[in-house]
């Protein structure tokens, strides 16, 4: 039956994802599939040092190897790209190593060979002479240090809130942040309590199961480009930005993602695939290994002392942040992390006086950029404990002490922005509800003893960002959506087609939602942040109302009732025939004020996202060894678009944290990631699920969002690592502030209680 | 992975044959998991790979033995796990198997193959080691028994000489003696083992009669734990015991620290698990 | 003797033969049939994604020489569920993991439905002990755990009463 242009619920439903039936049967497009006619396949040689000046590289073997058509090193990327430099934040990093190395596993050399495994096998043999440097690792070494990872930087200059970076000499800080509001010395100077932690989180990683992949396809005067990217405008303006070509002379693809998570986002392999492919001719796959993932891409380290000012009655008047984010090698995104999320560090409490400084630091590592949360989780892991901390000191309830400070609507955040639509409260309240907080809770007995915590946390969308959407009715009444969001999972593309329907009032089943394809679908700053829902989400609800006022004039014109007569019968009547299209366009940006000096803004961001955990634990006294028995996990979410798929999101976020919080570290050996396997960095799998989960989007709206909508994929991270830290202490008192939580370090912990610490 | 040879004897004595060879790039394999990592990250790169998998089928098989079993080196773990009669004879190994990698894994891998490895992380070899079970190893010269306990030398390093094969294990009839193996996990549910531990007790539920305790993961090959298990020679079990085992048991391993947790911290582990495992194994073995 | 051969195999019930190296694994040997569901992703048969079902028995495709294959049965993902009354010729276990929303990205799901029909055929009602035990192998970095063990269960029930039907 063809459709009209009435009115369906499609937002609000769970319907199954659109992709579902592809999913299931394995005929899921991803780059990691393609195989095209004539392609070669690229391996890399990396650095085997973390800092060195390059004083040759040996190519013969590899050159001589049978089979390989080619070997490149950054003299031949440079007579293509005399500049092969490359960055969100600075243009920092280089397509292949040029004079010096910055970590172990940068790209130093590129084999190209029919065969995989014969470019596999002559990238080894490729021997690099480096005069080994003096490196940095630890995040605030480097901001003293005298090894300096980078000589020069090079502003960007790419984005709105990244143009105030600067082109500093001798020193490892791409970027401090800094905020004041109110008076926190003098705050300090009168309190009644001053508290003061410092904490510290580890090197991790994506892993998303599909690697980095791209493939680099030369055509007649153009360059098509198959990428596993979150970003494929970012990486088709970078790429014709390095080649010297206008945008439309590069075309950048983007089907199915195996996972992304952060990591696939801006520009990673992109522009060495693309330069190899355009030298040699051909094209060219790169398809970077479990291993290689190590080496691309990482979460950055931190370490955040929080001090607080608090009131003899347990409320908070100033508190100081202080924050050293090791961003590895190149800045990648880092900058912006240390700013967006930089000005969160208080936490999402009602305190006047706060003073935050925040670094983003060059290192010897592998380079750090978003990862679900963009910082936050690093931050929330800090305040939250550093909460629970000073509520046991004086001997306030956490949920109490919490109640008394909290952030609520209508009040500044530390920015000075009026807090709106932040389920703050709600998800607090909430959480309470669901952990029966004030019943009594058994703490065990014996060398088996439970213990329970909570945590709450916040993060501000990215802003000043836009979405371009368009969307297309065809003569049959079926719709088309063209948009750049990648579905990396998360649901967008069932989103979309859901709010498209919802706008058009047609069944979401005649609505297909397009994949990027530069050449095709508009503009889109990125997948990242959890802001898809919200501008992609306004620009495709704002297409499909601008097609559906297109259409109801063409029904006027022919006169026929666009809310009765079926589509095709418009069409028809205006055509003779079953033809034509009506093109609805829509274009987002919300508004936005950079701060000011001291931090400053009226309007930080466009919506507020907020995460709250609470935990249960088991602790073994006699070996520290400790079970998570049960997550309880609220966000705000505004009105879920999709509610089954708002929860998968929630609790894939929280488990996916849960790694964080329990497993997952890098581990290095000057510098060499010792651990870059899924054998020896362990991630969860499905025996490592607590018991219970119960996940919760609150009731809530967005007013300024599509249809009360906002975004979803990160809020689920926020609480997990202090509600579990603080379980462990309610348990046996022992306070982690270390990540992860290890039963090592709960053991150590029960030792040094009992005065007999054990020995290294 | 570079290219090599790939020879499917029909045979053992044809696998003997075409190993018998100077050329240390030479080896054999049953399930091809663990050598298959080795090739692909280059650590070991064959001029020639004979596959076990079409010689006689005896060498996969399964059977009783004098009150025990007799296992073919080529058996899967999976036919293990299945077995009726390693589950009558020895149900240790069948609860063992369980978490021992994972399903697919254990589809291919052989029982030879996770021997001949000598990783010290791996579970059966110190099961089968408080079993008392021993092996027959294979090679042109002919054929020896030695205990699996002997096999182990070093870390990833075993007493089988240059060419020689596992043909078949042999677990002697358990006469009711209680097992358990303990396998201890810090990171993930699917981790290696931090530290496992494997206990065989002879005991009429109340009295020891005589104990094997066996450390591995933790050390860099399975041990018996000798002063643990005199500890429970001829006891009864008390706390106090219990508490005895773990000291020795703490006392007298040589544990390696690694990113699983520091050697100090593994001893604590085996201190309180040696005396857990003690208790399980005297409980039926179950966990 | 070569480093290559020619092998011939079963794929999804229909004769293929492969001209392979050695050195090549089970992935590669699907890839160059089309098939693009099993994948290779840990390289080290810890995730799942390359699952493949050998003469009856799931494998790590990525731990499967190529010329092992030669003479075999092999399944995959891609496999037409023969009886199947679903109008896309899914199956019980394909149609659960729909229903249950099992899984985000799906770049891991082939192996678990392959796993979940493995488990199902052997316990056609497993308890969730059995079902995180016999899934521990899989790797989802979504992590959509819970909504697999929800989805085994559907599954479990669905295949129960088409049974009885």
């Amino acid at each position: 039956m063809a459709s009209t242009l009435g009115k369906t619920n499609s937002v609000g439903r769970s319907i199954p994802r659109v992709e579902a039936r592809a999913k299931v049967t394995g005929k899921a497009e991803y780059v990691h599939n393609l195989r095209l006619p004539g392609m070669l396949y690229g391996k890399v040689h990396r650095s085997t040092v973390a800092h060195g000046r390059i004083r040759g590289i040996d190519v013969s073997a590899a050159q001589a190897m049978p089979g390989v058509y080619a070997v490149y090193t950054a003299a031949d990327i440079m007579k293509l790209v005399p500049d092969p430099h490359y960055g969100p934040a600075f243009h920092d990093q280089p397509v292949l190593a040029i004079d010096k190395v910055r970590h172990v596993g940068e790209p130093v050399a590129l084999v190209l060979a029919a065969d995989v495994h014969v470019a596999e096998a002559a990238a080894q043999t490729i021997v690099v002479d480096y005069e080994e440097l003096p490196a940095v690792f630890d995040e605030i070494e480097a901001m003293t240090s005298k090894a300096v990872v980078h000589e020069v930087l090079k502003p960007a200059g790419t984005f709105p809130d990244l143009k105030h970076l600067k082109d500093k000499r001798d020193t490892n800080i791409a970027l401090d942040f800094h905020l004041r509001r109110g008076d926190a010395q003098k705050a300090f100077a009168e309190a009644d309590h001053v508290f003061e932690h410092t904490f510290r989180t580890q090197q991790v990683l994506h892993v998303p199961l599909e690697p980095f992949v791209t493939v680099a396809d030369p055509q007649p005067n153009r360059l098509d480009i198959h990428t596993a990217s979150q970003s494929p405008s970012f990486v088709r303006i970078e790429i014709a930005r390095l080649l010297g070509w206008p945008e439309s002379k590069v075309r950048v693809k983007v089907p199915y993602l195996g996972g992304g998570f952060g990591a696939k986002l801006y520009i990673k392999i992109e522009a060495l695939t693309a330069i190899a492919a355009l030298l040699a001719g051909r094209p060219v796959k790169i398809s970077l290994t479990m291993e290689e993932q190590f080496y691309q891409i990482t979460k950055h380290a931190a370490t955040l002392r929080i001090k607080s000012a608090v009131t003899k009655d347990g409320k908070i008047t100033a508190r100081e942040c202080e924050v050293w984010w090791n961003g590895g090698a190149y800045a990648d995104i880092g900058p912006r992390v240390t700013q967006k999320s930089g000005f969160t560090a208080p936490g999402p409490y009602d305190i006047d006086h706060v003073a935050i400084d925040s670094y983003a630091l060059y290192t010897n590592l592998p380079a750090a950029g978003a990862l679900r949360g963009f910082g936050i989780p690093q931050l929330v892991w800090g305040y939250e404990s550093h909460t629970d901390m000073i509520a046991k000191a004086l001997n306030i309830d956490p949920l109490a002490f919490r109640r008394k400070n909290i952030l609520k609507n209508g009040r500044p955040q530390a920015t000075g922005t009026i807090m709106q639509d932040a389920g703050i409260e709600k998800v607090l309240e909430r959480l309470a509800e669901r952990m029966q907080w004030e019943k009594p809770f058994d703490h065990g007995q014996g060398s088996i003893r439970r213990g329970r915590g909570i945590a709450i946390g916040f993060k501000a969308s990215i802003s000043p960002t836009t979405s371009v959407a368009i969307v297309n009715i065809s003569a049959d009444g079926s719709v088309m959506v063209y948009c750049g969001t990648v579905d990396m999972g998360q649901g967008s593309d069932t989103a979309m087609a859901q709010f498209a329907a919802e706008a058009l009032g047609v069944p979401v089943e005649t609505v297909t939602v397009v994949h990027p394809d530069t050449d095709v679908t508009p503009y889109d700053m990125a997948t990242l942040g959890s802001r898809s829902t919200y501008h992609m989400g306004h620009a495709v609800k704002l297409a499909a109302e601008d097609a559906r006022d297109k259409l109801m004039q063409l029904a006027q014109e022919v006169g026929l009732s666009a809310e009765t007569a079926p589509i095709p019968d418009i069409f028809r009547k205006k055509y003779g025939m079953q033809a034509g299209n009506v093109v609805g366009v829509g274009s987002y940006i919300p508004t936005y004020t950079s701060p000011d000096a001291q931090g400053q803004t009226t309007n930080a961001t466009p919506f507020w996202m907020i995460g709250a955990t609470g935990a249960e634990v088991e602790v073994d006294t006699e070996t520290g060894e400790f079970k998570v028995t049960r997550l309880v996990n609220l966000v705000d979410v505004g009105r879920p678009v999709n509610p089954v798929i708002v929860e998968t999101q929630i609790s894939g976020a929280t488990l996916m944290q849960l790694g964080f919080t329990l497993y997952e570290r890098m581990d290095f050996d000057a510098g060499q990631c010792t651990n870059a396997s899924l054998a020896d960095y362990k991630i969860p799998g499905i025996r490592d699920v607590p018991a219970v989960m119960e996940n919760e989007a609150v009731d809530m709206v967005q007013q300024s969002g599509p249809f009360g909508a906002k975004g979803v994929g990160e809020s689920g991270t926020f609480g997990v690592s202090p509600a579990i830290a603080s379980a462990i202490d309610d348990a046996v008192g022992v306070r982690l502030t270390s990540l992860p939580l290890t039963a090592e370090a709960v053991y150590r912990g029960l030792r040094a209680n009992a005065g007999k610490p054990l020995e290294d | 992975m570079i290219p090599f040879e790939l020879a499917e004897p029909r045979s053992l004595k044809g696998a003997l044959k075409l190993l018998d060879t100077e050329d240390p790039a030479v080896r054999a394999f049953g399930g091809c998991t663990a050598l298959m990592l080795m090739m692909k990250t280059g650590v070991f790169q064959p001029s020639c790979l004979v596959s076990l998998r079409r010689v006689e089928k005896k060498h996969a098989g399964i059977s009783r033995e004098d009150g025990g079993l007799r296992i073919g080196a080529l058996a899967t773990l999976s036919s293990l796990e299945q077995s009726a009669a390693v589950r009558k004879a020895a149900p240790v190994i069948t609860r063992t198997l369980r978490t021992l990698s994972n399903v697919r894994v254990r589809n291919v891998a052989t029982l030879g193959g996770h021997l001949a490895h000598a990783d010290p992380h791996m579970d059966l070899p110190p099961v089968l080691i408080a079993l008392d079970a021993q092996l027959t190893a294979v090679s042109v010269a002919g054929e020896r028994r030695l205990a699996v306990q002997d096999l182990f030398t070093g870390y990833y390093e075993t007493a089988l000489v240059k060419n020689e094969l596992i043909s078949s294990v042999h677990v002697p009839a358990q006469d009711g003696r209680r097992s358990t193996y303990v396998k201890c996990t810090t990171r993930t549910a699917d981790d290696w083992p931090t530290l496992g531990i494997a206990v065989s007790l002879k005991t009429d539920g109340t009295l020891i009669e005589d104990a094997r305790v066996v450390v591995s993961a933790a050390t860099e090959k399975p041990l018996r734990m000798a002063q643990a298990e005199a500890q429970l020679r001829g006891a009864t079990v008390t706390d106090a015991v219990l508490a005895r085992v773990g000291e020795a048991a703490a006392a007298e391993a040589e544990l390696i620290g690694d990113a699983r947790g520091s050697a100090a911290y593994k001893r604590e582990l085996l201190r309180v698990h040696a005396a857990r495992a003690v208790r399980q194994a005297l409980a039926g073995g179950e966990r | 003797m070569t480093t290559q051969r020619t092998i011939t195999f079963i794929l999804n019930g229909h004769p293929a033969s492969a001209q392979v190296g050695n050195h090549q694994n089970l992935v590669e040997v699907l890839q160059g049939q089309g098939l693009c569901g099993a994948r290779e992703s840990c390289a080290q048969g810890l995730c799942g994604c390359c699952t493949v079902i050998v003469d009856g028995k799931a494998v790590s495709g990525c731990l499967t020489l190529a010329p092992l294959i030669d003479g075999a049965d092999v399944r995959t993902i891609e496999e037409p569920q023969a009886g199947s009354k679903d109008e896309h010729g899914l199956d019980a276990v394909q149609q659960a993991f729909i229903e249950t929303g099992a899984f985000q990205c799906g770049f891991c799901t082939p192996g678990f439905v392959l796993m979940t029909r493995q488990l199902l055929d052997a316990h056609a009602n497993p308890s969730e002990d059995e079902i995180r035990h016999y899934l521990a192998g899989n790797l989802c970095r979504c992590a959509t755990y819970p909504e697999v063990v929800k989805a085994v269960r559907l599954a479990a029930s669905k295949r129960k009463k088409a049974g009885k039907g």
